[in-house]
């Protein structure tokens, strides 16, 4: 643990002391030009990486944001007294505003589509510099001298030292944020945008609040570029510039503040790098041997697929021949570039950073973090009267899709402390039922109440929040967080800090808190040793019972359960059946979609028989497995064959 | 300002906007097999107008750079498509976004260096002179671009309906794992939606530099206003792609009139923004109910 600290902590230490160092021994103005660069893009690129690298969405927008910042600045010290300081607060206010604005709409928007709507958003940005000339001067550039810092007249040094010292402040926020629920919930997102809504958390505020900070540090490191170039021109912040940011994340390595540092050094240096031929052989020389090396290793191992251990080395193969061949290699600049990140992307897709802190961490045998000592149950799932009252009713529910009704008029009751199953063919409407039920669609008609008061239509997150957890049939796990995370995530009451105080650092004590809750609810269903495993890594079963831990951490009055069962092997329908038992003695109210007959007559208090959207019957598990219109609806219509039809034999999986 | 003149710059505008079209057309067609576009589509475009413009200094006749153009946009396509998004798909994640990005600087890059920077004329034996038809002048180049785009489309649209291979293509568009099992190769599919997609830019390349000559960066502006059709209009929209794309060549001159010829772009952009926000399926696009 001390020796994580030490290492980690003391890697960064040592990287901005030297960084701050570095002026004292470099006079060269050139090069310190270069370091300024690296500090400004530095920021850029961390901003970039919210929504990059924790989104995980492709954003094509911050060169905008970066020319918006940097415009900002240069009207507010030319045409206000506010000085650099209003101006290092003013342009990451407006771009934060504008990225929340640009949010909102590209808010509902995945993948492609929301990598054009960022793409059109620099193409917009670009014309408005161009056009707005009485503002912006236009295309034939913005002069602008840089302001003294509260009356100290700021050399190239000293500026320097400002766009380093504001580079830490930006690095030790944004860990502080990312390695919060704030951070959690944006990887959740990317992983499972219905689940994070399903969890009570919230999509919407999270998407926006990520792109929102993420373009605020482009508008703070576009004040910087303006102070440094001191002029500005609409041509250097088009497509081509975001592409390059990108790529520079990408290649740094998504998701780590240090790869975002990498990739601002690659894109600060990459102009020099190219200038010098000899430099530049060897340098492609070495990415073709490091291709070669891992391809073919990869190959050995199976970890590659052929084309993923191929592909580079061709792509770095190409560089080393170009590098002989071609006379000028500045004129190719982005050719290269394109070379290495192909070679990167397909052959490294974690980028430099993300492969070299593992390799590290192997080398250097970090342990993980230790985990505290799991919360008393008690504390976390207080148990709830089981007083037999009404707690869930359904009203005359119906759901139309155009002409078929999937739900048609089905009014239940569920009470609490009961198991309450629903049972039914496939296509009898019982995932639509709880779909409709739990927000994911807005009913045609009717009314959900949880204890007398109508539950919010159409919103998970809203539904959620209302006391009604739910798992999922198809899991939707948050595949790259850990089952910790994964509680964590969901967890409610215990995150209070407000988003300032979080950045400063000083939600530690609640994340703390918050660890040893969710470990309490992965030994509750039996999952206390793979707290650390990614989700993703975990057996099918394991998955199956995380989803219900997850679920728990809603502390839900009542917890719906879309067919936990399905798909496990016999001794894990026999945990599974177990866990049930135990979450229902803490006094939660199950509503149990299953099809496995045994699971429901051992578990079942009162059970639902839907057959095309409406109820056929309902009683004790018995009452309901001998009901005709329900052995109808499973076999068929017996008729006058069998006047006492044998009721299925238990364990049988009717489906 | 009299009607006549509006009417003249909304169908000048309407016959540039087939191009859009065209090239959006070519993002329906891999959209369709993989859910993926090329978002270097724009370097396709350009890299086979160069080319064909090779041919056609090296003497060869129109008609014959035509089919042979088309030939190279077809193979950039399957070069794409094995370089950039076959991986990605493979692994059901969305890392062609980036590949495409890349592979498109690549050949911007490549044609900066081969064929230079300049902006060139592209020779054509279609007449530009214009003639008088209902009132507003019409050129034989901007009706050549018309019918070229309408009968490739239709070309394509008709092979896709009738021919064993186009129906292939229409269930692979459906439900992959559905044609999977059925013996239809997803992966050939995919290869051949990108082979026309890129026969498609070719096209467009062809078609569109007599007007706009060849220079690298002929195709950036196009192929944004190209994402605006094809998201304005739906990723699975057909022929919804030819009005929305008209719709904005006729608007897009109108505001450079009306506005200021630096401008000319903002609507396409301001357009594909709010329909992204109101109906992320486009305007003729299918809603899809969400499923867990």
């Amino acid at each position: 643990m001390l020796k994580r600290l030490l290492l980690v902590r003391g890697a960064e230490l040592l990287l901005f002391v030297s960084l701050a160092a570095l002026p004292l021994a470099v006079r060269s103005p050139y090069a310190l030009g270069l370091l300024t660069l690296l500090a400004i893009y530095g920021i850029l690129l961390i901003g970039l990486d919210v929504t990059v690298g924790y989104l995980g969405q492709v954003n094509l927008a911050q060169a905008a944001f970066l020319g918006l910042g940097a415009y900002t600045a240069a009207i507010v010290v030319t045409h206000s007294g506010l000085g650099l300081v209003g101006a290092l607060v003013i342009a990451p206010s407006v771009c934060f505003v504008l990225g929340a604005l640009l949010a909102l709409p590209a808010l509902r928007l995945e993948g492609p589509q929301f990598a054009l709507a960022t793409l059109s958003f620099t193409a917009l940005a670009t014309t408005a510099l161009n056009e707005l000339e009485w503002l912006t001067q236009g295309a034939q550039g913005f002069s602008l001298s840089r302001p003294p810092l509260l009356g100290h007249a700021l050399g190239a040094r000293d500026f320097y030292w400002l766009c380093m010292a504001l580079l830490a402040m930006v690095w030790i926020a944004m860990r502080n944020l990312l390695s919060s629920q704030w951070g959690r919930a944006f990887e959740a997102l990317r992983d499972s945008p219905i689940a994070t809504d399903a969890m009570g958390v919230g999509t919407y505020r999270h998407k926006v609040a990520a792109f929102a900070f993420g373009s605020g540090l482009g508008g703070l490191a576009g004040a910087l570029y303006a102070f440094n170039f001191q002029y500005l021109q609409p041509q250097s912040f088009v497509y081509e510039l975001t592409v390059i940011l990108l790529l520079g994340v990408v290649l740094g390595g998504r998701k780590s503040l240090w790869g975002a540092f990498v990739g601002a050094t690659l894109v600060a240096l990459l102009p020099n790098l190219l200038s010098n031929r000899t430099l530049f052989q060897a340098f492609s020389a070495l990415g073709l041997a490091v291709a070669l090396a891992a391809g073919a290793r990869g190959l050995v191992r199976r970890t590659m697929r052929p084309f993923q251990a191929i592909a580079p080395v061709v792509a770095t193969l190409t560089l080393v021949l170009g590098g002989l061949v071609v006379e000028n290699t500045e004129d190719w600049r982005k050719a290269i570039f394109a070379l290495m990140l192909f070679s990167v992307v397909v052959g490294l897709p974690e980028g430099l950073m993300g492969f070299a802190t593992r390799f590290l961490a192997q080398l250097l045998r970090i342990a993980p973090p230790t985990l505290p000592p799991a919360s008393p149950l008690d504390a976390v799932l207080p148990a709830r009267p089981a007083d037999g009252a009404v707690l869930l009713e359904l009203r005359d529910l119906r759901r139309h899709f155009g002409g078929v009704k999937a739900v048609d008029g089905v009014s239940l009751s569920v009470r609490a402390g009961h198991v309450h199953g629903l049972i039914g063919p496939n296509g009898s409407g019982k995932s639509t039922l709880v779909n409709v039920v739990s927000g994911l669609y807005t009913p045609t008609s009717g009314v959900a109440l949880l204890r007398g008061s109508a539950l919010p239509q159409g919103s998970l997150v809203r539904v959620a929040r209302a006391g009604v957890a739910r798992t999922f049939q198809n899991l939707q796990l948050f595949t790259g967080l850990t089952a910790l995370e994964n509680v964590m995530v969901a967890l409610t009451g215990v995150y209070r800090a407000p988003l300032p105080f979080v950045l400063l650092g000083l939600g530690r004590a609640e994340d703390r808190r918050a660890r040893a809750d969710a470990l309490a609810l992965l030994e509750l269903v039996g999952l206390g040793d793979e707290a650390r495993t990614p989700a993703k890594d975990l057996t099918y079963g394991a998955q199956r019972f995380l989803e219900i831990a997850r679920a728990l951490a809603r502390k839900p009055e009542v917890l719906i359960l879309d067919e936990p069962a399905a798909g496990l092997a016999h001794p894990d329908v026999v945990k599974q059946v177990e866990i049930i038992r135990r979450i229902r003695q803490r006094g939660v109210t199950i509503v149990l979609i299953e099809h496995h007959m045994d699971v429901v007559t051992q578990l079942c208090d009162v059970v639902t028989a839907l057959d095309g959207g409406k109820l056929i019957a309902e009683g004790t598990p018995d009452e309901v497995k001998r009901h005709p219109k329900v052995i109808e609806a499973y076999l068929g219509n017996v008729g006058d064959v069998a006047t006492e039809p044998a009721p299925p034999a238990a364990g049988a999986r009717i489906s | 300002m009299p009607a006549s003149i509006v009417a003249q710059m909304a169908i000048s505008g309407a016959l540039m906007g087939l191009v859009y079209a065209l090239i959006a057309y070519g993002f329906q067609l891999t959209y369709a097999t993989s859910k993926s576009i090329n978002f270097g589509q724009g370097e396709l475009v350009m890299v086979s107008a160069f080319f064909s413009l090779t041919l056609l200094d090296l003497g060869l006749s129109y008609w014959l750079v035509l089919p042979a153009g088309l030939l190279f946009g077809a193979a950039l396509g399957l070069v794409v498509e094995r370089a950039a998004v076959r991986l990605a798909l493979e692994q059901k994640s969305e890392g062609w976004i980036l590949l495409t990005i890349i592979l498109g600087l690549f050949f911007f890059s490549a044609a900066e260096n081969i064929w230079g920077r300049d902006d060139r004329p592209f020779p054509t034996p279609i007449p530009s002179e214009s003639f008088h038809v209902f009132g507003v002048d019409v050129t034989p180049l901007e009706l050549s671009v018309a019918v070229g785009v309408l009968a490739v489309m239709g070309l394509i649209e008709l092979l896709k309906r009738k021919t064993l291979l186009g129906k292939a293509f229409e269930a692979v568009s459906v439900d992959r794992d559905a044609g999977e099992l059925m013996g239809i190769s997803a992966k050939r599919t995919v290869m051949l939606s990108y082979a026309l997609s890129g026969t498609v830019a070719a096209l467009a390349g062809i078609l569109v530099s007599p007007i706009t000559t060849v220079g690298p960066t002929m195709a950036s502006a196009l192929v944004l206003k190209a994402f605006s059709v094809a998201v304005v209009a739906g990723l699975d929209s057909g022929f919804g792609v030819v009005l929305v794309g008209m719709f904005l060549g006729a608007l897009e001159t109108l505001a450079s009139f009306y506005v200021g010829s630096g401008w000319r772009e903002a609507p396409g952009l301001v357009l594909l923004i709010l329909a992204l926000a109101v109906r992320p399926t486009g305007v003729f696009g299918k809603a899809a109910i969400r499923k867990v």
